[in-house]
């Protein structure tokens, strides 16, 4: 656990071990937008509908702006770690969002803009100097090899737009009191995955587990996503740490954030291709 | 007093380097290339190591600086005619012929260096430094400074001398002017004008380039020059689902008779599971549609990068998968419609470790001889590591 800057509320961490966060993590990774979440207790809402849920979530887990320092970690089957380091920025709740690699000298400089939710990605090399727009089915390449993909790092709106949801009962996780959904792809949408199945903390409405199923498969498992070692950092409860386990590949790669802070002023112009290449 | 200009420059850069942090950070590149032809196997390796020097001195300004250290090893020396038709080479006389030999010597040079002012909203940038134009993968009509090399189309390129600002004046709504000088011969040098915006999920752009063209006539070896007036557009987006790009250009002569246009449109998709396809279609006016036109200036010019290519139509398709989270295979293929003739280009990528890769790459030429891709030019491979530091 790293240490973290800012921190402005001496309250007690908030541990969260077991599975959560699934299809919000997609957007946690790459603005860190996902990572936040407003501490705005939920107390007597258990009646909320699903769809109240998933608004509600999305409200608060995208902070108006956002920037910090991760460190990514991809472990493969066969037990082989490789580290990245990464700066973030994001702004308008997780609609815009930049990401510059600090580590190793192989990425180092490689630039990834994302925005109107990742719908528009634009990616800076260093070396050649060449900036390049992405198509957006490009959002199911993993990201240097991990376990995320541009889409589970991106889009954080794409609970509501892209999903129809079902409340399930509820269960506990880890000892915490979490709202149960189903989130089922709409017909029009071409999100990267058919279901998913996000377990939501009651009281501060933070994703703790979510479970991704297959593209072309709702019953094939393909990802689990989970959340833990939340902090509040600026008012905001933050997962420190996401794990975002492969079941297909039996791979994983988990995100740390060791640097955050949402009480800065990012000017616009920062997300730009001139913004990239500063 | 390009000399003048440059020497003053590095002395600049080097100083500052020398009061200011500076980022020291590069690559050392092993490659192994191995040609088989008909008669011969060839051999050719390589050892090269980059050097970048970064170093931001003032907020907003930047210098930046890569040395090369190139040394080879194996077959240093080649002549070309040695890979083209009979009916071509034939007339060439005896004693001319080692005009056509290409040495490798090892090398040492700055192959960029530059220094640059920058805030978010411009950047003047002056000095050698990295141009990339178009929006092509395999080729770029629209780029004049570079020619890729159509088995590697990814591999960086050289860097050229140029004064360059980029003005970012609305939102998604740029200009660029950038001016490189020869001989500090204002008519001579070339001058560009280029505006890129965005519309919706698109990004456009248009572009104005006038310079000096050389071509070489390799029969006399007699330069000619005269002034080329290129107007460029590309764009890149999405239409359903896919990657479309696409980037052109009319180029006006000095002599009407010269002129010539190239296009090419470009499309791509990742399936589930990260199966990457690609497909491209670029056609050149000034190449030739039919082999039995090939001669030696065609090749020639090709080969020195006076010209795109040699055919006047081709496609190019790429295909890649991530077999596991660190190796990456795939094919290319280089059609030529002209000549039907096709080269195959296997491809592994193996990030080994962190700051470690390692790329094969072999290339298949099936054509006969005369045509673009003849199994007379060599069938063979690469294996290059690249260890960053």
């Amino acid at each position: 656990m790293k240490i973290i800057k800012h921190k402005q509320v001496n309250q007690k961490p908030l541990v969260i071990w077991g599975n959560c966060c699934g299809g919000i993590v997609s957007k946690i990774i790459s603005c860190s937008a996902l990572f936040f979440v407003i501490a705005i207790p939920m107390c007597g809402q258990t009646e909320m509908t699903a769809e109240e849920i998933i608004q509600t979530m999305t409200e608060t887990m995208n902070p108006k702006q956002s920037q910090g320092t991760m460190k990514m970690t991809i472990v493969t089957t066969s037990g082989e770690e490789r580290t990245f380091e990464y700066e973030t920025f994001s702004k308008d709740k997780g609609d815009k969002s930049l990401m510059k690699y600090l580590y190793p000298s192989r990425v180092k400089g490689q630039t990834i803009l994302m925005l109107n939710d990742a719908n528009d990605i634009w990616t800076f090399f260093p070396k050649t100097k060449r900036v390049r727009k992405l198509a957006t089915h490009a959002k199911k390449q993993k990201l240097e090899g991990s376990d995320f993909s541009y889409e589970d790092m991106g889009a954080s709106n794409e609970f509501i737009e892209e999903y129809n949801s079902v409340r399930l009962n509820d269960e506990k996780k880890e000892g915490r009191a979490c709202y149960k959904l189903e989130l089922t792809r709409k017909p029009e949408s071409s999100a990267g995955y058919s279901r998913l199945v996000v377990w939501v903390d009651k009281e501060y409405l933070v994703p703790l587990m979510i479970d991704y199923y297959h593209d072309d498969d709702p019953e094939l498992w393909e990802k689990q996503l989970i959340l833990s070692e939340i902090q509040l950092i600026d008012g905001i409860y933050t997962p420190m740490k996401v794990v975002m386990y492969n079941k297909l590949d039996a791979t994983h790669t988990s995100m740390e954030i060791t640097d955050i802070t949402y009480e800065v002023d990012l000017p616009d112009d920062l997300f730009t291709e001139m913004g990239m290449q500063k | 007093m390009k000399r003048i200009y440059f020497t003053a420059l590095i002395s600049l850069v080097l100083c500052i380097c020398l009061y200011a942090e500076v980022d020291i950070y590069g690559y050392f590149e092993p490659q192994y290339t191995g040609i088989y032809t008909d008669e011969n196997y060839y051999q050719f390796q390589s050892n090269k190591l980059r050097v970048d020097l970064k170093s931001t001195i003032v907020n907003n300004v930047e210098f930046g600086a890569d040395v090369i250290y190139l040394l080879y090893f194996g077959a240093t020396n080649w002549n070309i005619l040695d890979f083209l038709p009979d009916q071509i080479t034939s007339p060439i006389p005896l004693d001319q012929r080692a005009l056509f030999q290409i040495t490798y010597g090892d090398s040492f040079y700055l192959d960029n260096v530059y220094a640059r002012l920058a805030n978010y909203r411009f950047a003047l940038t002056v000095g050698k430094q990295q141009i990339s134009l178009g929006t092509g993968y395999f080729s770029n009509p629209t780029d004049v400074f570079n020619t890729k090399d159509a088995l590697d189309p990814t591999y960086e390129q050289p860097g050229h001398n140029a004064i360059r600002l980029d003005a970012y004046l609305a939102d998604r709504f740029g200009i660029m002017l950038m001016y490189t000088p020869v001989e500090w011969d204002w008519q001579n040098s070339g001058k560009l004008v280029r505006l890129k915006t965005g519309l919706g999920h698109f990004d456009i752009s248009v572009l104005g380039y006038e310079f000096q063209h050389t071509t070489t006539d390799f029969y006399t070896f007699i330069q000619t020059q005269q002034r080329r007036r290129l107007l460029g557009a590309d764009f890149v987006g999405e239409i359903l689902g896919f990657g479309v790009w696409g980037e052109g250009c009319y180029n006006f002569m000095d002599d009407d008779d010269d002129n010539f246009f190239e296009f090419l449109i470009g499309t791509d998709y990742t399936f589930e599971g990260g199966l990457y396809t690609m497909f491209e279609y670029h056609h050149n006016s000034s190449g030739e549609s039919d082999y039995p036109e090939y001669d030696l200036n065609d090749w020639m010019q090709f080969f020195t990068g006076e010209t795109k290519t040699i055919s006047q139509d081709q496609v190019y398709g790429l295909i890649q998968y991530p077999l596991t989270d660190f190796i990456m295979v795939g094919t290319s293929a280089i059609f030529s419609i002209s000549d039907q003739s096709i080269a195959l280009v296997p491809m592994v990528y193996y990030s080994i470790f962190e700051n470690v890769e390692l790329t094969l790459m072999f290339n298949l030429y099936i054509g006969e001889e005369g045509k673009v891709f003849s199994s007379s030019l060599g069938n063979g491979g690469l294996m290059r590591a690249q260890i960053y530091f």
